[in-house]
């Protein structure tokens, strides 16, 4: 079982820091809008304070999420397919095999370029394994895997065919 | 290269003419001469126009049509002022519909659809051409290869012996009973809403159930009784229309075999048919609702890559079998793919707790939610009443428990969930696109797990893919193992079929799965 490159957590810790912002300030400062308009005239004392209690909590358990992710995510290229296990509270574990692979692509974000780190994303025809994809590789890595799993791919199909 | 039916200009012509003369009706207000309003006269001219313009532009779009069937395509060259040429492989096509309204009846016309695996919309429409010809192009375009001499030299005799030639095998007619079964029970949420609205506003059974709060004094009783009242005429009146609305597009339905391909037919108003090819079918979906499933009635759907024949809009996958006797449905389902007898296997017994723990909370939140209606507001003091719910919990969770199971069989899977719509799943090996096993932070806690097996049938959109809920934790990644392991040993053993003859068939039947786009 192949790990994740460790730098993964920084992407991750960041993706989750802007999103826990972002619904952070969504209800701080829906919270500060209704204290100070007056909508609801008499709000209780601790109304803001709960508001910013519970964005902190919300972030803090986000920002758990993301550095937990990274012990369960690991990834096989085996003989048939490709197996994944993911997932913090559902732990998913997938496989695909080659024949059904339809095509793959390495990806970069910003954020993954400033880590040095790509994605690479096996398309099928299902329905809901549509995308699987593994973050946290090397550019390097991620373009071998690609090539392997592209070599795989016609070789399934040549033996097994359609 | 062949042109649609000459007739087809007359019936487009109506229907465009219609949003013409309408647009142009709204242009001759705006642009009436003077402010003084609406002119008669340069209203009715400018609805002349635009019929005109309706009128011109179908038989331009008429002249510029042409199709062509081609040895392994088929060709549409279209558009009046933006060209457009199309080829679609034969192979790639996986259902073709044909569809007649009253009038396009009357005229012996036919609209011919044609969908691919791919996109989200129908890749070729024909409106409209004979029927005739519209039975030979379902015929032909689904057979994907075509003898030469039978192409586009000599359509109408090659038509004529499509009817003669292949015998078709009439596989299910809806019985006017199960029709009527059909038509009371099921609630179409979307239509029977709006026409129960309009239904019960304009048979005068009650304007109330728009507005009942004003005009609760007028209604028989009061307070909530009155309310209850006018709930139960609205319901009626959307009943009604549901019915109706069934009955409507499931009246005289057929569903035939030709070769390999399933073919269908319904519909009062609007005829619709289609075929289903065989070989393309990623799953099968036996649903038995409960008042069906009571009356030993249950339906089949056909899924395939493509869209599933006749969706349309917001409907999702359009039945095989609307209804049918659970014999026959079974019965044809077998025919499609072959199964042994429906002995599931349940779920461990530790999953029956898990439900009746998921049922407690649920009744706990009732309670608490009883209480906090009762402390804040005046209605009702016995919230605690609330608490007698718990006597259900049991039953319910036995009840799901039992209906959840799954069962291997030599070349499938077969799923099993829902009490009140107990669903089987039949999904072929060879058609799984990936094995999903899954685990929530509570079914960890008791060793369970979900095992999804993927295709690429587009009705799993909807998160309905062939799941094995709740089995044993390890057991899952046996079963995981299991599902891949045969699907590479069917897809062995259809690579043999194929080398050993009858290649051409199998072929075309099958590549849909790694042609067809990550859409569907």
């Amino acid at each position: 079982m192949e790990r994740l490159t460790p730098r993964v957590r920084v992407v991750w810790l960041v993706v989750a820091g802007i999103r826990a912002a972002i619904v952070g300030g969504v209800i701080v400062g829906g919270a500060l809008a209704v204290s100070s308009t007056g909508v609801w005239a008499s709000e209780p004392d601790w109304f803001v304070p709960a508001a910013v209690g519970l964005a902190v909590v919300l972030a803090g358990v986000r920002i758990l999420v993301a550095w937990l992710r990274y012990s369960v995510w690991r990834f096989e290229v085996r003989d048939d397919g490709l197996y994944i296990e993911r997932g913090v509270f559902t732990r998913i574990k997938t496989v695909v095999p080659y024949v059904r692979v339809q095509h793959v692509d390495s990806r970069r974000s910003p954020i993954e370029r400033t880590t040095g780190l790509a994605t690479m994303v096996v398309y099928t025809a299902g329905s809901r394994s549509a995308d699987v994809a593994i973050p946290g590789l090397t550019p390097e890595r991620a373009d071998g895997l690609r090539e392997e799993l592209r070599r795989l791919a016609i070789e399934s199909e040549g033996e097994d065919a359609v | 290269m062949r042109k649609l039916h000459p007739a087809s200009v007359a019936v487009r012509s109506v229907s465009r003419s219609v949003n013409t003369g309408l647009l142009f009706f709204v242009v001759g207000i705006v642009a009436s001469p003077g402010s003084a309003g609406a002119n008669l006269l340069g209203v009715g001219g400018m609805v002349l126009v635009g019929i005109l313009v309706g009128i011109v532009y179908e038989f331009a779009y008429y002249e510029r049509f042409r199709y062509e069937l081609t040895a392994d395509t088929f060709d549409v060259t279209s558009g009046v002022l933006a060209r457009r040429d199309r080829e679609v492989p034969l192979r790639r096509i996986q259902n073709v519909d044909v569809r007649q309204n009253v009038l396009v009846r009357a005229l012996g016309l036919a609209a011919v659809h044609v969908e691919t695996a791919g996109g989200g919309q129908t890749e070729v429409t024909l409106q409209y051409v004979g029927e005739g010809e519209a039975r030979r192009l379902r015929r032909r375009l689904l057979n994907g290869s075509v003898d030469a001499d039978e192409l586009d030299s000599d359509a109408d005799s090659a038509a004529d012996r499509v009817d003669i030639g292949d015998e078709e095998e009439l596989l299910f007619a809806m019985q006017p009973r199960e029709l009527a079964v059909l038509s009371s029970f099921t609630i179409d949420p979307g239509a029977s809403l709006l026409g129960g609205i309009a239904l019960s506003f304009a048979s005068g059974f009650d304007p109330g159930t728009l507005i009942p709060f004003g005009l609760l004094e007028d209604l028989p009783g009061t307070g909530l009784f009155a309310l209850a009242w006018a709930v139960l005429l609205f319901l009626l009146a959307a009943w009604i229309v549901s019915a109706a609305l069934t009955f409507n597009r499931y009246y005289g339905f057929r569903l035939t075999r030709v070769d390999d391909e399933l073919y269908y037919e319904r519909g009062l108003l609007q005829r619709y048919s289609g075929t289903i090819p065989l070989d393309k079918v990623q799953t099968l979906t036996i649903a038995e609702s409960v008042p069906f499933r009571w009356f030993g009635y249950g339906s089949l759907a056909v899924e395939t890559a493509g869209y599933a024949p006749g969706q349309a809009g917001a409907r999702g996958t359009e039945s095989a079998i609307p209804l049918a006797g659970r014999d026959r449905v079974l019965a044809l389902a077998r025919s499609i793919e072959p199964f042994g007898d429906l002995d599931f296997e349940r779920p461990p017994r530790r999953a029956r707790e898990r439900y009746a723990v998921r049922y407690l909370v649920v009744v706990a939140i009732v309670v608490a939610a009883g209480y906090l209606v009762s402390t804040v507001t005046s209605l009702g003091g016995y919230w605690y009443a609330l608490a007698l719910l718990t006597v259900v919990v049991p039953i319910a969770a036995h009840l799901k428990w039992s209906s959840r199971g799954y069962r291997f069989d030599d070349r499938l899977l077969l799923t099993r969930t829902g009490f009140w719509r107990r669903t089987t799943k039949v999904v072929p090996y060879y058609r799984v696109q990936a094995v999903v096993h899954t685990q929530t932070v509570f079914q960890r806690r008791r060793r369970l797990a979900n095992v999804t097996a993927d295709t690429a049938s587009s009705a799993s959109f909807f998160g309905r893919a062939g799941t094995a809920y709740d089995v044993d934790a390890d057991h899952g990644l046996e079963m995981q193992a299991h599902i891949e392991t045969r699907l590479q040993e069917r897809l062995r053993a259809r690579d043999r079929d194929r080398s050993s003859g009858n290649w051409f068939r199998t072929v075309s039947g099958d590549d849909e799965d790694t042609s067809s786009t990550e859409s569907s």
